[in-house]
């Protein structure tokens, strides 16, 4: 029998999203946006007239500790359970079960998974649909993988729902860490994952397929481009999938050449140009990263004290009078001095000197190292970690390169000031 | 050395002070000697701005000509690529000015051949240690002073690296801005407590979804126990109101019974008329007065009868009076007319007489009828106009002609007088011109001039004679330290031998030996005095020497200027000469005599300019003297013509008058005003005659109607008979016509009296009959009401009416208290008397309310508690539900990491970037700087004579330039001024063959860099500078002759610039002189 089923992930109900003012009128169009996500899927599971509706964890943040997370969750699955729609839920490694899943008071019709493996049958009329398997988080920090208690039981579509790292994406905590080849291994034909922000499927060997949905909504300058769900269609063994966007606020990094453009005026309606060519008109609403980047001879009109931020507020006034509204996040300047590298290279000196430097520390992790702890730099990291910011956690060579090309450059802007 | 760059030639086109300028230079060592403002530093500063471009607009070294023209010039180069030719040109587009580089052939190179050429050394570099000044020696010495020798080194050597030091400046401080471990200011310090103070103020609040759950489950239970407490409540209520309600019906029920006793007690008087004793009362009334008002109608009638009969009396007027009306009204239309007529006649013959004394006043020979015979129509009194016009236009040329004529004569008489004054005044002025004059002034203004110049030059001559002498003074004497001999040591040798065998002889061996011991040892000391007396000698001898070259110097150079004086002095002669003759004064004039030939000559000037006006005054005179005369003769012609054309018109005008009987000799403005007056008169005939016509035309009219206005009079009887028309005047009709109206009057008020008296009596016969009616029906009205009211009189039905009002009363009572027990009750009137006997009378209903009350307020309070609690727990639920306190503490919390991330990665940045800059000048002077101050050591120590043979630059933090002698070190700041410089020239001249070792062999262009070196010292620089000359080109700038000199000894190419004022043409190119 062909039935349909929804399957998101990463709902992060309520959260904060970055870069946002907490004054000023997009604030509330920011803060409905994850409700108005689950709403769209809410939508979307009546509409199509699924079977079931499959949520892979992180539905919200016990951070954030929000009432209204909750309540707008009891009541979207209350809208489900009304058309005698199923809901699948795991927790994951922000709502694990430790927190205060228990008391939701969710609708009948929506199966929770515990902490041990568990299996569940869909019937339809009397008839077997599909199974759906899956665990959830008993704690925030899982470090075994919860894939290998995942098996197939009997014939039929079986589906296997899962918070997880599959082949350790960075950017991500690496909980519940799994690997293609092992998920392939369990059999299953569906693996609803969650816990990776960017859509991503992934074809398992044994014929089987996982699928990140990615977050329904976008939160943050690195979350860009369109945010949904995943809309499975199975018919005779078959399965077709189609992603639909359900975010209501996107997010977007642009990067604006100065090369070019002669005037901060000409350079203000590129940068208008270029943000409404991008943003779509029906959406609630845009959040943008601007970069300015490449050598032009801006760069310098740019550098004078004040000229920047005077052009990025002005820049942000103009964006937010749009219509849907757009959110300049920040303004960030690349943009570099027009230096001929090379030539200055090819001329030795002081230059060469600081380039061979930059290229002896890049190369010598231990050197690095003692240079980092040298400019207190761990210590900074420590006191940054506590307070939960992710910043210098480790020396990077590029970090290096970066800095000589810093150095070469306000030498040169120096020198031709 | 690797190849470099090499100036063959300049060619200044406009640089400051030159223009046209051109030198050739060459390999090797060059001077260009010249002495103050011949244009050294203007040349050090061209040669400047070929290579690297023309300073910013309005900055001093730009050096834009004065006097305009071109601005730039050409150098010609030898480089590794060949020859170019480099030419630079001020532009308005760029300060730096237009840049053309030119190969060998001519072909236009791009000028990255000249950057390629110049080893791409930067503009900074070049200017501090290629090319500069005394000045700019002095601040590289502030250099090294502010930021430490190694920096400074680094910066002059290196290209990209100038501006090192305040690249790591500037990073330091944005570090510090940025971040420090134990600071609260920084933006990052401020940011991380910032987001300790947030995460503070989250956890304050809690775990709140816990709450929310519990909170919301207490909610539950407290509107279940609401519920409850809501039907306890209704229940209590009712029966409450039920008791409430007995005990409100308890006095209505005594009433009603007492009610119900006394209507048992009455007959039955339901069918009794409603308001019975009234309504008899009224209708005993209404008859009364309707009896009244009979008989007051009665009387009124038989007054109306009676009038009616008065006013039937017969009349003769009745039946006449329209026709009585017509007439009256036809003669009051007339009656104005008819008294005016007497008044009119008088008037029309008046005016006649006055017509007729008119006429006769004007004096013309016709009368009445003459006058409307005479042709006076407008035609003839147009060309009468006409002719007056005329005849005054004739007048007024003539008038205006003898005026022209007065006026021409008496302005010629005018002139005459002028032209004699000019005359008179013109003799009496000698014959004097202004332009020689004037050249004698200037004459005198320049001899002034040139004394005062002469006078000047001789003191300053004298200054120089002065010197001069002080120099030739013959210097100090010869050094007079007398030396000893040397014959003085062997003698006193020889005399010692011979004291002491004297003494052998005369005392033994031991005595001899220690005679000879004593007399050569006082021999050796006289030898060692001898010795130094000599070196002394020979050192003074060398002082004076050297004393004695400089004073030489000293006299060659004033000399030269004395000439150069002298020179100046026969030039000032010869002008002094010439502005004599010029002058007219001879040359011993003194300034009393110059001072009086100066007034005679402004006084001359000013007479010579008062005869130039007054003959221009008199040939204007004569000119205008000329039209005066042709003007008077006009004027004689024209008076002659007016006087014809008058005479012509004065006889056309007698013909006209004389055709009209008007006398002919009058003038043409009174015979108009007599024209005017005889037709005004013939016109009043006119008038007078239509007048007459009217007047009898209305007397007629007025008499037929008086006529017919008597006849009716007489037929209605208001007078006695007929009369004849024409004997009726005004006076007779009148009283007639007053007593006509007033009989008319009388007659139309009594036909209006009678008719009001007939609609009364019919009036009041109608009212009458209608009372009669109303009487009738009262009576049988009140027949009926007996009949009703079961009485057969008044009395009977009185009494009867009282029982019924008491009867109907408490019929009312009896409804009204059942009503209101079964209001207040509920129930029936039975059912509540049993109701009331259930709960035990009236004490035990009494007794359950107060019980019941008690209870129902307890429950009110706990519902009331209940209630409160719901609505503060819903309240907090709904603000936990919508509140965005704790969202927006979130969104803080994130934005904050955010910035505290993006500041860290900002701050590792650049401390990264301090760090790295700091490690790799510490290598790139490991590598390169050993080179430099090692070659600086040799410059230095051969600047020195050897005395400081070791420049280095300690290990450690804040290093600095230091030079060794062998026993201890010094820094530059503990050198003489000298020394210094000397230190900074070495390190230069260390960094220029560096560059020349590994770049490329530059130009070293030094501009009186050396005057702070002694002389033996500077002589050192100069071997220094012509050794390094041996491999790259060196030109030096001086004004001292002794520099020149010292150059020249090394064999510079020396080449001399004077000290003129360059004008702005060509000059032939200057004679090269080997050095």
């Amino acid at each position: 029998m062909p039935f349909k089923y929804v399957h998101a992930a990463d709902l992060h109900l309520d959260t904060p999203f970055r870069g946002v003012a907490t004054q000023g009128p997009l604030l509330g169009r920011f803060q409905d946006a994850t409700f108005r996500a689950l709403t769209r899927i809410t939508d979307l599971c009546l509409r199509e007239r699924v079977a079931f509706l499959l949520l892979a964890g992180d539905l919200f943040d016990m951070k954030d500790r929000s009432v209204r997370a909750r309540l707008a969750l009891r009541r979207e699955l209350g809208r489900l359970d009304a058309a005698g729609i199923s809901t699948f839920i795991v927790h994951g490694n922000h709502d694990p079960l430790s927190g205060d899943t228990g008391a939701l008071g969710l609708p009948a019709s929506v199966k929770v998974f515990g902490p041990d493996w568990e299996e569940v049958e869909v019937k339809r009329e009397g008839r077997r649909l599909c199974r759906v398997q899956g665990i959830s988080y008993p704690d925030v920090e899982v470090r075994d993988d919860l894939s290998a208690r995942f098996r197939r039981t009997g014939d039929g579509f079986t589906v296997g729902l899962l918070h997880a790292n599959l082949g350790g994406v960075e950017g991500h905590a690496n909980y519940a860490p799994c690997t293609a080849a092992g998920l392939g291994s369990r059999g299953l034909d569906y693996w609803a994952l969650g816990h990776v922000h960017t859509r991503a499927e992934h074809a398992l060997p044994g014929g089987g397929v996982a699928v990140y949905p990615g977050n329904p909504q976008g939160r943050h300058a690195n979350e860009t481009g369109p945010r949904g769900c995943m809309l499975v269609e199975v018919e005779d063994g078959g399965m077709r999938r189609r992603f639909v966007p359900v975010d209501g606020v996107r997010w977007h990094k642009l990067e604006l050449p100065l090369s070019g453009t002669g005037t901060l005026d000409g350079l203000m309606t590129t940068a208008l140009e270029v943000v409404e060519s991008i943003c779509a008109p029906e959406l609630d609403g845009h959040a943008v990263r601007l970069t300015l980047t490449g050598r032009g001879p801006l760069h310098r009109e740019l550098s004078r004290p004040g000229a920047l931020a005077q052009w990025e507020s002005d820049l942000r006034e103009q964006l937010a009078r749009g219509h849907p509204p757009v959110l300049l996040e920040s303004l960030r300047d690349s943009s570099r001095p027009e230096v001929d590298l090379e030539a200055v290279c090819a001329a030795g000196g002081f230059a060469r000197t600081l380039l061979d430097e930059v290229g002896y520390l890049a190369e010598n992790p231990d050197a690095l190292a003692q240079l980092w702890e040298e400019e207190a730099l761990g210590t900074l990291c420590q006191r940054l970690k506590r307070l939960g910011v992710d910043a210098l956690e480790t020396p990077r060579a590029e970090w290096m390169v970066q800095a000589g090309l810093h150095g070469v450059e306000s030498l040169h802007e120096e020198e031709s000031s | 050395m690797k190849p470099g760059l090499r100036i063959d030639s300049l060619r200044v086109l406009g640089f400051g002070r030159f223009s046209n300028l051109t030198r050739e230079l060459g390999p090797g060592l060059h001077l260009l000697y010249g002495p103050n403002e011949a244009g050294k530093s203007t040349l050090l500063a061209f040669l400047r701005s070929m290579l690297f471009g023309f300073e910013k607009r309005g900055q001093p070294e730009r050096y834009e000509p004065a006097h305009g023209g071109a601005f730039g010039g050409e150098l010609t180069l030898t480089t590794s690529a060949g020859s170019l030719l480099v030419r630079r040109i001020a532009s308005r587009r760029t300060s730096e000015g237009e840049l053309s580089v030119r190969g060998a052939d001519g072909q236009e190179l791009s000028k990255e051949w000249l950057e390629g050429a110049l080893a791409h050394v930067s503009r900074e570099l070049f200017f501090d240690v290629f090319a500069f000044r005394l000045d700019e020696l002095a601040g590289f010495e502030r250099l090294t002073e502010e930021r430490g020798a190694s920096e400074a080194l680094v910066a002059a050597s290196m290209r990209g690296a100038r501006r090192l030091p305040e690249v790591m400046d500037q990073l330091r401080k944005s570090t510090e801005l940025l971040y420090k471990p134990n600071g609260v200011k920084p933006s990052l310090n401020e940011t991380l407590k910032a987001l300790e103070d947030v995460q503070a103020r989250l956890r304050l609040e809690g775990d709140r979804p816990a709450r929310y759950f519990s909170e919301k489950a207490r909610l539950g239970a407290l509107v279940e126990e609401q519920r409850a407490l809501e039907a306890d409540l209704l229940e209590m209520n009712a029966r409450l109101e039920r008791l409430t309600r007995l005990e409100a019906a308890l006095g209505d029920a005594g009433s009603l019974a007492q009610s119900r006793a006394e209507l048992q007690t009455l007959p039955t008087l339901e069918s009794f008329p409603v308001a019975g004793e009234s309504r008899l009362d009224e209708g005993l009334d209404r008859r009364r007065n309707h009896r009244a008002e009979g008989a007051r109608l009665a009387l009124k009638l038989a007054t109306a009868t009676a009038d009616l009969e008065r006013l039937s009396a017969p009349s003769g007027v009745r039946g006449r009076e329209e026709s009585l009306g017509l007439a009256l009204a036809a003669y009051t239309e007339r009656a104005v007319l008819l008294r005016a007529l007497p008044s009119r006649r008088a008037a029309l013959a008046e005016k006649q007489r006055q017509v007729e004394l008119a006429l006769r006043e004007l004096g013309l020979p016709v009368d009445g009828p003459g006058l409307l015979a005479l042709d006076l129509s407008a035609s003839v009194r147009v060309a009468l106009e006409e002719l007056a016009s005329r005849l005054a236009a004739a007048e007024a040329t003539h008038r205006e002609a003898e005026g022209t004529r007065a006026r021409a004569v008496s302005e010629r008489e005018r002139l005459d007088g002028a032209l004699r004054r000019v005359d008179a005044e013109l003799a009496a002025l000698p014959q004097e011109r202004t332009s020689q004059l004037r050249q004698q002034q200037a004459g005198l203004g320049r001899l002034r001039t040139v004394r005062a110049d002469m006078e000047r030059l001789s003191e300053q001559r004298a200054e120089l004679h002065r010197q001069f002498e002080s120099v030739r003074t013959p210097g100090e004497p010869q050094a007079t330290v007398a030396a000893l001999p040397l014959w003085w040591v062997p003698a006193v040798a020889v005399v010692a031998v011979a004291l002491a065998v004297t003494a052998w002889l005369l005392a033994g061996n031991l005595v001899g030996a220690l005679c000879l011991g004593v007399g050569l040892l006082l021999t050796g000391v006289l030898e060692l005095a001898r010795r130094r007396v000599e070196a002394a000698r020979d050192a003074d001898v060398a002082a004076q020497g050297a004393r004695q070259r400089g004073r030489q110097q000293e006299e060659e150079r004033l000399r030269s200027a004395l000439m150069a004086l002298s020179a100046r002095e026969e030039v000032l002669h010869r002008e002094l000469l010439a502005a004599a003759a010029e002058a007219g004064l001879n040359l011993v004039a003194t300034a009393a005599d110059m001072a009086a030939r100066e007034a005679a000559l402004a006084d001359a000037l000013e007479r010579a300019g008062r005869r130039e006006l007054l003959q221009r005054e008199q040939e204007k005179l004569r000119a205008e003297h000329t039209a005066a005369l042709r003007e008077a003769h006009r004027a004689n012609e024209a008076v002659g013509e007016a006087e014809a054309r008058q005479g012509h018109l004065g006889a056309e005008l007698a013909a006209h008058l004389s055709a009209r009987c008007f006398p002919p000799t009058l003038a043409a403005s009174a015979a108009l005003t007599l024209w005017r007056e005889a037709a005004a008169l013939r016109q009043r005939l006119l008038d007078v005659s239509a007048e007459e016509v009217v007047l009898a035309v209305d007397a007629q009219a007025c008499a037929q109607v008086m006529a017919r206005l008597w006849a009716e009079a007489a037929a209605a009887e208001l007078v006695p008979g007929p009369v004849k028309v024409h004997g009726l005047d005004a006076g007779a009709v009148e009283p007639i016509a007053t007593r006509v109206a007033s009989a008319l009057e009388q007659e139309r008020a009594r036909a209006l009296e009678r008719r009001a008296v007939e609609e009364r009596h019919q009036e009041l016969l109608a009212e009458k009959a209608r009372l009669d009616g109303l009487c009738h029906d009262e009576e049988a009205a009140l027949a009926a009401l007996l009949a009703e009211g079961g009485s057969p009189d008044e009395e009977t039905f009185r009494r009867r009416a009282a029982q019924s009002r008491r009867y109907v009363e408490l019929t009312g009572r009896t409804r009204e208290l059942s009503h209101r027990i079964e209001a207040r009750t509920g129930l029936s009137e039975t059912s509540a008397r049993q109701a009331l006997i259930d709960v035990g009378g009236e004490q035990g209903l009494r007794a359950a309310l107060e019980s019941l009350r008690g209870k129902h307020a307890e429950a009110q309070e706990r519902q009331k508690a209940v209630l409160t609690e719901c609505g503060a727990l819903r309240h907090q639920l709904e603000q936990w539900e919508n509140d965005d306190a704790l969202a927006k503490l979130r969104i803080i919390e994130e934005s904050l990491r955010a910035k505290a991330a993006e500041l860290a990665r900002q701050y590792a940045a650049d401390r990264l970037t301090l760090a790295l800059l700091a490690r790799a000048r510490r290598r790139f002077e490991e590598e390169q700087q050993p080179r430099v101050v090692q070659l600086a050591s040799e410059h230095f120590a051969a600047l020195t004579q050897g005395r400081y043979p070791r420049v280095f630059i300690p290990t450690g933090e804040e290093r600095e330039l230091r030079v060794g002698d062998g026993q201890r070190d010094w820094s530059a700041a503990q050198l003489s001024r000298g020394t210094r410089e000397q230190l900074y020239l070495a390190f230069r001249l260390a960094v220029v063959r560096d560059f020349g070792e590994t770049r490329g062999a530059l130009p070293l262009i030094v501009d009186d860099v050396l005057v702070n070196f002694d002389p033996e010292r500077a002589r050192g620089a100069i071997h220094l500078l012509a050794k390094l000359s041996e491999h790259q080109q060196v030109i030096a700038f001086t004004c001292h002759p002794w520099l020149r000199d010292a150059f020249a000894a090394e064999g510079a190419r020396v080449q001399t610039l004077d000290a003129t004022p360059q004008e702005p043409t060509p000059v032939p190119v200057p004679v090269l002189k080997a050095g």
